[in-house]
């Protein structure tokens, strides 16, 4: 009997070390410092946010600002002196293509480009691509999703299977449609059709989340306290489900500077005299053992990028998952257990 | 045994038939409104006689003319449309129409001659890459936060973070061209093997975790290992004549042996032991009819017969070693007996290695970039094409199971490792199970059901193609069927490949919700 009750006292002090522990790295914070603590937590996440500040800053800033319209330009030049259409015609290692020099740090294409100048308007393209892709994707699937996921019934049968129908039709195709046929309408134009058709998943999983979130106490709370549609979806519904949504806009942001690459690669996507990523690499894959630096600096980029898109996404879903909770340390345990024994 | 069903499961029945037959019929509606979309798109996209009203030739008029009548073209699209699914619908009957390429060729022809290649292409990646990825998963899960787990997900990210092109065109410069020189000169400096020996060793020091001094021996010990094992293929030329011989297959089943005894049920489980051990002999008496019987006249259905053979005999030893709890026994000892007959073929295949090297179609650079057969090599020896296939196959499926497997490692992780957090698992541990028991019987089953999406699109997704392998590695799939219907804005052939795509995507979708349905109990179809 007296082993009995050691027992039960022993589970007891142990649920309670358990709990004491757990809350001990969140007492007396908000949900915001509780996710943002968890965020900078993650070293690999910060890193990538790191680079990727640092990275924009630097590729934006290469080659300058160049907005407006043809009368009236708004310009601010770079601190990289040349730009993507300039030629310079003394190429060292010709008649291949020049090698990296002290002008041209990344090398000279066949013509004499200069290589640094197309990576980073490359890259810039792909930021850009990713940008408005992210959240045109970002907004229509929450749109679509908590409409979907909130009020149910026909309005969600309907809504699904209009998704189910979007999901059809491959990005392949809008890509030959927009950037490969219908003239050329330039990249933004494209990423803004590819943006329109990029909402499908993450719909799905944030009606998903709706589902869910609908059916929970404090909404029939709301409810009976008068609270609108409105409010009960922009107030109570979404900021439960903001976690779900951004990471995966994270990984829609990844996944559209591949989807870019791969459709420029193939010739759908950014046409001539434009640059991208991917059109540099299909240019370049064959001198591979020439020029290999035509070919590893645009493939480094875009993995560089995607990468640290991806770690964020991973940081921000540790972040913001409060299941998967930070593993407890059999030391921390042991201490806690050894603060908490009774009598000391 | 009481088969008449209850009236409520009756009801249950006919609420699943009717919810499947809705679902079929918007399935339905769904594909003819993409296929109308995605041809009015295409077509109102390009002009197809624009190229020819700007050319001088001769007979432009007469061309123009020839042109509008076999593409239609005097047909507003919207209207055409209803042409061509006059002529899909005629399948229905039996005499399904697909038009005529731009080249003349029938469509239906075309698909049909793609969709093996293209199956031959995805299968094997696809079926890798889930098997790798959901493996890794698990691994990594049950250590969550150890340097494995950081560093297998580091391995995942930079798969998923890495464009298909340009990690095929490093397969090809390093793993064909790489090799095939290797080959000429199979003499690697001691500097090298020392360099890869430790490259290795590396890798593998990152799946142990504990104390520094338990990593720094795992690392001297696996660096002496390999750069041995090297230091003898090196010295042997084994990579010329690449066998491995009944001992070593041996020995290698009896190493498969133990590790798959201790998944499933731990090693101190002996009756298990003997058992896996006993199917390895079985699995090795297979070498030598495979030499002298199997070798003359073998085809895929005699070793389809054989894989059979050896996973209804492990059946049974499983079965007669053991007298509780047979299920993990069982599973052990025929994916063992799986895994060495495997190990058997395999060797088989590598026996017609240096032959193949020798004849002059191949030439001793084997690693081939392009295509999906080597049409020179002629041999009627099953093996010997085989391993034409292999070397063909061999680089899109790595490229491809790279990029693939990163998905199902997070996925798995992710969803396991939500499981591993409920309740019942710790019920589960209280009762005082083992931790083997918990994750493969408990955790692991449940973990798996939100996979069933992932896994029903991918297969769905074999018979779509890949776009960009095809085109990178020159192969004639479906993929790159639709890839040369854009280019050459070939609307019939375009709208053959993506009616089957879509098709495909569509009842997979459904596929997938029911599934789901069947698997987790907690869903019920009707139920609101």
């Amino acid at each position: 009997m007296a082993k009995k009750k050691d027992k039960s006292e022993l589970e007891q002090q142990t649920v309670v070390g358990e709990n004491a522990i757990a809350n001990r790295e969140t007492e007396g914070l908000s949900q915001g410092q509780i996710i943002r603590r968890r965020f900078f937590a993650h070293k690999p996440a910060v890193a990538g946010l790191i680079f990727m500040i640092l990275f924009t800053i630097f590729v934006y800033s290469a080659s300058g600002i160049h907005l407006g319209t043809e009368k009236h330009p708004f310009n601010i030049s770079g601190w990289w002196h040349y730009n993507i259409l300039q030629i310079t015609t003394n190429i060292p290692c010709a008649p291949l293509s020049g090698c990296p020099t002290a002008a041209h740090p990344f090398g000279q294409d066949e013509i004499g480009h200069d290589y640094f100048a197309l990576v980073t308007r490359g890259a810039e393209i792909s930021l850009m691509v990713m940008v408005v892709i992210g959240s045109l994707g970002g907004f229509f699937g929450t749109v679509m999703g908590a409409v979907s996921g909130f009020f149910g019934g026909w309005i969600d049968a309907i809504m699904m299977r209009f998704t189910d129908f979007i999901i059809t039709i491959p990005a392949i195709l809008i890509g030959a449609v927009i950037g490969f046929r219908v003239g050329n309408l330039g990249v933004f134009t494209l990423a803004l059709f590819l943006g329109f058709f990029s909402w499908t998943g993450l719909a799905r999983l944030v009606r998903g989340e709706f589902l869910t979130l609908r059916e929970r106490e404090f909404v029939d709370a709301a409810r009976v306290a008068g609270a609108s549609n409105r409010r009960i979806i922009f107030k109570h519904i979404l900021p439960n489900a903001v976690g779900v949504i951004i990471v995966s806009v994270t990984l829609l942001l990844a996944s559209s500077i591949l989807t870019e690459a791969g459709l420029s690669y193939l010739g759908f996507g950014v046409q001539a005299p434009d640059v991208s990523l991917g059109l540099l690499i299909n240019q370049y894959q064959d001198s591979f053992q020439v020029a290999p630096w035509l070919f590893w600096w645009p493939g480094a980029t875009i993995i560089a990028i995607t990468l640290s898109i991806n770690f964020i996404g991973d940081g921000l879903r540790d972040a913001f998952d409060p299941r998967q909770r930070r593993r407890i340390k059999r030391k921390d345990f042991a201490l806690e257990a050894a603060k908490s024994r009774p009598g000391k | 045994m009481n088969w008449a069903l209850k009236p409520d499961e009756i009801r249950n029945e006919i609420k699943l038939l009717a919810y499947i037959g809705r679902r079929i019929s918007i399935a339905v509606m769904i594909l003819f409104g993409s296929t109308f979309i995605t041809y009015n798109l295409e077509a109102y996209a390009g002009d197809p006689i624009a190229g020819l009203a700007e050319s001088t030739v001769q007979n432009k008029w007469y061309l123009i003319h020839k042109l509008t009548r076999e593409l239609q073209l005097d047909v507003p699209p919207p209207a055409r449309y209803f042409l061509w699914l006059k002529g899909v619908l005629a399948g229905l009957t039996g005499n399904l129409d697909l038009g005529l390429t731009r080249k003349s060729h029938s469509v239906a022809q075309e698909i049909a001659a793609a969709i093996p290649v293209t199956i031959r292409l995805l299968t094997t990646s696809t079926i890798l890459a889930i098997v790798l990825g959901i493996t890794i998963g698990v691994i990594s899960a049950i250590r969550q936060y150890s340097r494995l787990d950081y560093s297998l997900t580091f391995v995942a990210f930079l798969m998923f973070s890495l464009p298909i092109f340009w990690v095929a065109v490093l397969l090809k410069q390093f793993m064909a061209i790489g090799f095939n020189n290797y080959l000429e000169k199979p003499n690697l400096d001691l500097l090298w093997v020392f360099l890869t020996a430790a490259a290795f060793a590396f890798v593998l020091t990152g799946f142990v975790s504990g104390t520094r001094k338990r990593v720094l021996i795992t690392f001297g010990s696996s660096f002496v290992i390999f750069s041995s094992i090297l230091f003898i293929i090196n010295q042997t030329k084994w990579v010329l004549n690449p066998t491995l011989g009944v001992y070593v297959i041996g020995l290698l089943g009896v190493g498969i042996a133990f590790g798959m005894t201790y998944v499933f049920v731990g090693l101190q489980n002996r009756k298990a032991l003997y058992a896996a051990l006993t199917s390895v002999g079985v699995a090795v008496l297979m070498y030598f009819p495979f030499q002298t019987i199997v070798n003359q006249n073998a085809n895929f259905g005699l070793l389809v017969v054989v894989a059979l053979l050896m996973l209804s005999v492990s059946y049974f030893i499983g079965y007669f070693f053991t007298k509780i709890d047979k299920g993990p026994v069982i599973q052990a000892s025929m994916l063992t007996a799986f895994l060495t007959s495997f190990l058997v073929v395999v060797d088989k295949i590598l026996q017609s290695w240096k032959p193949y090297m020798n004849t002059p179609a191949v030439a001793g650079r084997p690693i081939q970039t392009l295509g999906p057969s080597n049409s020179l090599l002629v041999t009627t020896d099953f093996w010997m094409q085989n391993l034409d296939i292999i070397t063909h196959i061999a680089l899109p499926t790595m490229a491809l199971t790279l990029i693939g497997f990163s998905g199902y490692v997070r996925y798995t992780r992710g969803s396991l490792l939500e499981v591993l957090n409920m309740d019942y698992i710790r019920t589960a541990r209280a009762k005082g199970l083992g931790e083997r028991e918990v994750i493969l019987r408990h955790a692991f089953r449940n973990a798996m059901i939100p996979l069933t999406t992932l896994v029903a699109y991918d297969i769905a997704g074999i018979l779509g193609g890949a776009i960009i392998t095809e085109s990178v590695f020159g192969w004639h799939g479906m993929g790159s069927l639709f890839n040369e219907a854009i280019q050459n804005q070939d609307l019939k052939l375009l709208m053959g490949t993506f009616a089957i795509t879509a098709f495909l995507a569509v009842m997979a979708t459904l596929a997938a919700d029911l599934i789901y349905t069947a698997l987790d109990p907690r869903i019920r179809i009707g139920k609101k």
